[in-house]
């Protein structure tokens, strides 16, 4: 039987597989080198880096909830030169992509931090982080089109790079956003981020978070991921990175048909690491099992 | 190395405390290598709950490969460990922890542990382990629990040579009253001491306070709650005196008290 082909391509990046793996359900890659060939990712999505370290919220900072988990991180992380001088050397070990998350709080920061990991070719894509849902204006760009596109806009002067612009499922219709993303000279589309919630203890009567609201992953969210996928790719040309509650290669196939490209895997990280390779090994099955050639042939064809 | 590992139940006992088993399984690379506070993540396919939860070692034997856990009936996943026997897999990742406890290198340094309900398992590991590099070594484990028949994890220690302390909230065993009675009374004794402790947050601040008031070296196992428990998620925040947060996963479990900001 003859291997199908993985292989695609976001923007100018080749992914060798269609799988990469969500922004902050990874690392860095190091922290779990040990259970992963992490030449067999399609890319590496590294947690969000910003223009200055970032400590974070408070705990309580993520709740398991019926088949989903709630967090509110908060951004922590080591910023930018942190990011240059002590993340990159390790990932640049390995033969794959690295696609690095970038939120801020005004295009001039993503431009920043777009430009100087650019410039220090310590990536191969962005993924801009427009949605974040648990920092102050982390999510105000994805809820409007010219805010994203001014965000787009002052990255693509800043790299010539593949952007990745990375949308909130927390507005009434996601395509005016992704349609400006894209005017602006988005590569690609990121989506879903994580769906906005909270949890309550009832018996404490206290938010179980201290940030109160997080971001909701988990396969609670795969239906409304794959909604927005699906319109969202009859709306826009460019490839879309479909992600929300994936945990198999079968989950993975459904966000496939649904019309995104490729696929990030995020959640299903922390129970098991490995997710992303065997979900690749899981999506080549089920093509050469139904006779495709190329996971290419199956994007988009989900019919009635 | 940290390692998925399917290991092959080989006993499951229960224990006379309600609810509490010692669960063992083969795991030779995780048996040689686990250190006392570190930990491993399981998962049961349960249906019902979505991470894998977090268990310390209770015991790991390089010679057998043998490891074990001791837990009590908490949710789905202990629920359906409870229901292991031989012939079943544990579906494991571990060993995970990046800091373990560290021994007291002083001569003569008197070891003195410190833990409640869930935290006994790893000093009792941690116990097994000083007595097994130093056959005379001063190892004192104090343990609290509200009734006797819930004082677990120590049986066989007294037997090597560790000094055990239980304490009852209903004095139906030992010291009629808080870990921190017998503590304080052995503080108060001139001799070169390292306090370790593991158990409920408000048990810890007190013995950790107890010590860093005393300059005595207190270790803690910070038992947050861990998401993934491999340094993924920056689910475990652990507040530090000057603000910032580390993953209890890989920063700890085990921590200097004094690492540690005990406000809130």
């Amino acid at each position: 039987m003859i291997e199908p082909n993985l292989s695609v391509k976001i923007g100018s990046l080749t992914m060798r597989t269609p799988v990469t793996t969500g922004s902050g359900t990874f690392g860095f890659g190091s922290e779990t080198a040990d259970l992963v060939d992490l030449t067999k990712l399609g890319a590496i999505t590294v947690k969000a880096t910003t223009t200055k370290p970032r400590i974070g919220n408070p705990p309580v900072r993520m709740v398991e909830t019926p088949a989903g988990l709630l967090n509110a991180i908060g951004l922590q992380n080591g910023g930018v030169d942190n990011y240059l001088e002590e993340k990159v050397a390790f990932l640049r070990r390995y033969d794959v992509p690295v696609i690095v998350n970038v939120p801020g709080e005004n295009p001039d920061d993503f431009a920043y931090v777009v430009r100087r990991i650019s410039e220090a070719g310590a990536a191969d894509a962005f993924e801009l982080n427009i949605s974040c849902p648990n920092v102050a204006h982390g999510l105000d760009f994805a809820t409007d089109p010219k805010s994203a596109a001014e965000v787009v806009t002052a990255c693509r002067r800043a790299t010539e790079l593949p952007l990745i612009a990375k949308l909130s499922p927390n507005v009434t219709d996601m395509r005016p956003i992704a349609k400006a993303a894209e005017e602006a000279g988005a590569d690609a589309l990121s989506m879903i981020n994580t769906v906005i919630g909270t949890s309550i203890d009832a018996r404490t009567r206290r938010f179980r978070l201290a940030n109160r609201t997080g971001g909701l992953s988990g396969p609670a969210i795969k239906p409304i991921a794959l909604f927005h996928v699906w319109r969202c790719a009859q709306t826009v040309n460019i490839p879309i990175i479909g992600m929300g509650g994936i945990m198999n290669a079968t989950d993975a196939v459904e966000f496939l048909l649904a019309g995104a490209s490729a696929v990030a895997v995020g959640t299903v990280n922390f129970i098991n690491p490995n997710a992303a390779v065997e979900i690749s090994e899981g999506i080549a099955a089920y093509l050469a099992e139904n006779g495709f050639t190329d996971v290419r042939d199956i994007v988009g064809t989900v019919s009635e | 190395m940290i390692r998925r590992v399917l290991a092959p139940v080989l006993r499951n006992e229960r224990l006379a405390a309600p609810g509490h088993h010692v669960l063992t399984f083969s795991a030779p690379e995780l048996a040689a290598t686990a250190q006392p506070g570190q930990f491993i993540v399981v998962a049961a396919d349960t249906g019902a709950q979505l991470l894998r939860r977090p268990f310390s070692v209770f015991n790991a034997d390089p010679a057998t490969g043998e490891a074990s856990i001791l837990f009590s009936l908490h949710g789905p996943t202990s629920r359906a460990m409870a229901q292991y026997a031989l012939g079943d897999t544990l579906d494991l990742i571990g060993p995970l922890g990046g800091r373990s406890y560290t021994p007291d290198p002083r001569p003569g340094a008197r070891h003195i542990l410190v833990g409640g309900g869930y935290g006994v398992p790893p000093l009792a590991f941690f116990a097994r382990k000083l007595i097994a590099a130093d056959r005379d070594a001063h190892v004192v484990l104090v343990d609290g629990a509200r009734t006797r028949e819930l004082l677990v994890g120590t049986e066989g220690l007294d037997e090597i040579g560790v000094i055990l302390r239980p304490c009852t909230d209903d004095g139906t065993c030992g010291f009629h009253g808080r870990v921190t009675g017998v503590l304080e009374e052995m503080l108060n004794e001139d001799v070169p001491t390292t306090v370790y402790t593991c158990g409920p947050a408000a048990m810890m601040r007190a013995v950790a306070q107890m010590a860093m008031e005393r300059n005595v070296p207190c270790q803690v196992t910070m038992e947050v709650f861990m998401p993934c428990g491999m340094g993924i998620c920056m689910g475990c925040a652990v507040g530090k005196p000057d603000g910032t947060y580390v993953r209890g996963c890989v920063e700890g479990p085990v921590f200097e008290a004094r690492e540690i900001s005990w406000s809130a």
